[in-house]
């Protein structure tokens, strides 16, 4: 989508309904009040460009951008918004629009690092040392495990993924990883709107998993979740791709992992692109269910509210990121729950700014439960 | 120094919004307009208090300026749209909860507390305020005062105005009042000024704070369709209802056209329309509310009653509950469906009259007569009770209109005018829930006949200036006089 003209029918309808109900759930409208800065509004400003109204200006800009496309707004419409705010920043940075200037500086670190974060890429691999795991050869594994760059770039963050690697090897799941060489999803180029950088990248992607005989890549990162499942969709690709919660579920369910249970209260929060935009909600909560007591937050599944991270907010917007923060951790802290578990690097290390809660992944509680954490895999294994 | 420097100083420039794109969305709310017809205010402001308030209003009036208060957005006929300009108040950044008093049943918010938020507020309390039109997701309590808006469950509880027991304002000179009888029901006291803030349309004052008084939350529900021959047939029937002291909850009559707007999720699940006896004509929703004897021994006497009206309970509860989610609960697929599908080429557009309750079927004829007239694709009529324990109800007149038409939109409220000044020959009323706006302000006169002289005089003993919501009610032209 290119201009916004293709989308116009859907902009008047938008305003034709007029409903507004976009609103109660959208994070940042809730903080800020704006009218622009929640989807009946972004859609008249769209409307209003159309039209001649008015120039693109810096408000216009902000409309685009402050957004964490955490899809809250779609639940309560049948448009498809989450989609408009990405052509509408798209179409900015066709008019000449540069990106903002936070964002300017992750493409390019995507483009030299193969990261958003900065890191080298020998900085990728960092989270496997110490653990036994497969460099994929091809033809040698059908299971991709996908750390994700931010898990893998970032120290604090490594634990998870080497609690997700453990636990698979205890399911008896015959997996590699791609090591330093592991591309970067695209994620944050197809939110921000590099559409085009985005498919280049989404195409070489599958010809990489591919060739290394890829039959299904399990990730431990919601964002490489929907953007993996979306590239795999569009490029009519039949690569199965999964959450790593998918996978580890069962072994918490059936048994087959000894579990030290506490009474403690936990809370567990959706990542958007998890939960509201990947559809995996009760998997994450079978696994807490199984190590503590779950006890839910007032809006939680479809009705989570976003961590505030996502979409370029957090760099772009830090204060506004954060203000989103501070009220989900004031809702976990109401349900009176001591820990909040979540699956998503981005969420995890955003809520951790906010003091007052204790933030785990959600692999990292299972791995530590589990009472038999540095054995090999569980017996019965796939 | 000029007014929106003045403005700036006094709320801060990031509650002042200036760009034209930020302006343009303000400019228009959910009544039928083409796109053509956005009318963005010059500024829009985003008050957090009342002095905040009261601040913006002293800058308008010492400068002169317009001054429109609005909330949603969410108004059925241009209420809150700025038609002259000046700021727009953006209400909804003052939505805190003050105070929950459980003991009394009654609840303080500021005015920009969208009525679901304060039922939010409210419902650990095992509270809940029971005035619930379908926009309450983003329907504001100072909004519904002003609009004077329905409520689903008007027939035990009543609107707004029987929920509310005082409310904070700041008048067209910037004064600060409070108008109302703190947390007593009721008032034998005075004149009773806090009426007249409902359907006030923000041209008195703008609404800041209310006292709310509150229900408890009753244990079951039971809702049930019953189907008539004709309309005035379910009339008759809610009469029978009240007579034998059964206690309603919440009463509908649907037109068997109007019907299907509401099920909209019915015929996405099964790819038909609900199936509706063809001699049907009315369709009637009845709701008990209590404790689950008392609403089960309710219901049978209501439908053995229903008997003597040849009326005919509709088995199929997919339909009853279709209707159902899509009015009140507005559950998830059902609504997400409801408004785009059914409005993507053409919108809801309606008159609201109000007349006396035997000639709800002469008026329903007169209704469809006049839509034809004008071209316009019926959706239907509803009367939904909204007075407390009365067959007294609201009419929604309400046709498609395509908004990417001017000319269908001229015809559209050229029905609406039409219909309105019908019910005043019908020994009615212009209005039962979306006020008059700019729309009736040229032809009030019709149902206020002289008393809009002293109209006039407490619009302007209120606004001296004019400056509130210039447009509405009054054209500018008449107050001047």
């Amino acid at each position: 989508m290119t201009e916004l003209d293709e989308f116009k029918d859907e902009l008047e309808t938008c305003f034709g309904t007029s409903c507004g109900f976009c609103e109660r759930g959208c994070p940042v409208y809730q903080t800020m009040k704006v009218k622009t800065l929640c989807m009946r509004g972004r859609n008249r400003t769209m409307l209003g460009l159309i039209q001649g109204r008015f120039e693109i200006t810096p408000a216009v800009v902000q409309a685009a951008f402050e957004c964490t496309l955490c899809g809250n707004c779609d639940r309560w419409c049948a448009l498809k918004n989450t989609e408009h705010t990405r052509a509408f920043r798209e179409y900015l940075l066709k008019h000449g629009y540069e990106p903002m200037k936070e964002h300017s500086s992750i493409l390019a670190s995507i483009k030299n690092y193969g990261n958003p974060w900065f890191q080298p890429r020998s900085a990728r691999n960092r989270w496997t040392k110490g653990l036994s795991v497969p460099k994929a050869v091809p033809g040698q594994q059908e299971v991709l495990f996908f750390a994700g760059c931010t898990s893998a770039v970032t120290k604090q963050l490594n634990k998870g993924l080497a609690a997700s690697a453990k636990l698979l090897q205890k399911a008896g799941v015959k997996f590699a990883t791609m090591g330093q060489d592991e591309p970067c999803c695209g994620s944050t180029l197809y939110r921000v709107g590099q559409t085009e950088a985005f498919n280049e990248l989404a195409k070489d992607n599958v010809k990489r998993f591919k060739a290394l005989g890829i039959k299904k890549i399990v990730t431990a990162c919601p964002g490489c979740y929907t953007t993996l499942k979306k590239t795999m969709a569009e490029l009519d690709s039949d690569i199965e791709v999964k959450h790593v919660a998918q996978e580890i579920a069962d072994l918490a369910k059936n048994g087959r992992l000894k579990l030290k249970k506490s009474a403690e209260r936990m809370t567990y929060h959706d990542p958007c692109h998890l939960g509201r935009l990947g559809g995996v909600f009760e998997e994450p909560r079978e696994i807490v269910r199984a190590v503590a007591n779950l006890v839910e937050m007032p809006n939680n599944r479809y009705e989570s509210r976003c961590c505030g991270a996502g979409a370029g907010l957090q760099s772009a917007f830090p204060r506004l990121s954060r203000e989103l923060a501070s009220k989900r951790i004031s809702e976990a802290k109401g349900t009176g729950a001591t820990t909040l578990v979540t699956s998503c690097p981005f969420c995890e290390t955003q809520l951790r700014t906010v003091p007052g809660m204790k933030v785990v992944d959600l692999m990292e509680l299972l791995l530590d439960a589990s009472e038999d954490k540095n054995s090999g895999p569980a017996r019965n294994a796939r | 120094m000029s007014y929106i420097d003045e403005l700036v100083t006094a709320l801060g420039k990031e509650k002042v919004l200036l760009d034209p794109s930020e302006r343009f969305v303000y400019g228009a709310d959910w009544s039928p307009r083409t796109s053509e017809e956005f009318a963005p205010p010059d500024v829009v402001v985003l008050p957090k208090t009342t002095r905040d308030v009261q601040r913006i209003i002293r800058i308008a009036y010492a400068h002169d300026i317009p001054v429109t208060a609005g909330a949603g957005l969410t108004g059925m006929l241009g209420g809150a749209v700025p038609i002259y300009g000046g700021i727009y108040v953006d209400t909804t950044s003052m939505s805190s909860v003050i105070e929950v008093d459980p003991k009394n049943q009654t609840v303080r918010v500021q005015a920009g507390a969208t009525l679901q938020e304060v039922n939010d507020a409210v419902q650990p309390y095992d509270l809940w305020l029971p005035h619930q039109p379908e926009s309450k997701w983003v329907s504001t309590v100072g909004a519904a005062i002003a609009c004077d808006n329905d409520s689903t469950f008007g027939v035990r509880y009543g609107k707004i105005l029987n929920c509310l027991l005082s409310a904070e304002m700041v008048t067209g000179t910037g004064e600060i009042l409070e108008l109302g009888h703190r947390k007593a029901h009721f008032t034998s006291s005075g004149y009773k000024l806090k009426d007249l803030l409902a359907g006030s349309e923000g041209t008195l004052g703008i609404i800041t704070e209310a006292t709310l008084k509150l229900e408890p939350i009753p244990a079951t529900r039971r809702v049930d369709m019953l189907v008539f021959s004709r309309m005035g047939a379910a009339v008759d029937y809610l009469s029978r209802l009240l007579k034998a002291g059964l206690c309603l909850e919440a009463a509908h009559i649907n037109c068997k056209r109007r019907l299907k707007f509401y099920t909209h999720s019915y015929s996405q699940k099964f790819g038909k329309d609900p199936e509706i006896p063809s001699w049907a004509e009315a369709l009637l929703a009845i709701s008990f509310a209590g404790d689950p004897d008392v609403v089960d021994s309710n219901r049978e006497h209501a439908l053995r009653i229903a008997k003597e009206f040849e009326a005919q309970l509709v088995e199929e509860r997919a339909i009853v509950d279709a209707w159902w989610a899509s009015k009140y609960t507005l559950d998830f697929e059902p609504f997400k469906q409801k408004w785009p599908d059914a409005q993507r080429t053409k919108k809801f557009g309606a008159a609201d009259p109000g007349v006396p309750v035997g000639r709800l079927e002469e008026f329903y004829h007169k209704f469809v007569e006049v839509a034809e007239k004008h071209k316009l694709e019926i959706i239907g009529m509803n009367a939904y009770l909204e007075h407390p324990s009365s067959i007294g109800f609201s009419l929604s007149c309400a046709v498609f209109v395509d908004y990417r038409s001017a000319e269908e939109v001229r015809r559209f409220r050229e029905f609406h005018d039409e219909l309105s000044k019908l019910a005043v020959a019908f020994e009615g009323t212009m209005s039962t829930f979306m006020s008059d706006t700019h729309q009736k302000a040229p032809y009030l006169e019709l149902e206020h006949g002289a008393s809009l002289k002293y109209m006039r005089e407490v619009k302007k003993l209120f606004d001296p200036k004019g400056i509130l919501n210039p447009g509405k009610k009054f054209t500018r032209e008449d107050l001047r006089r």
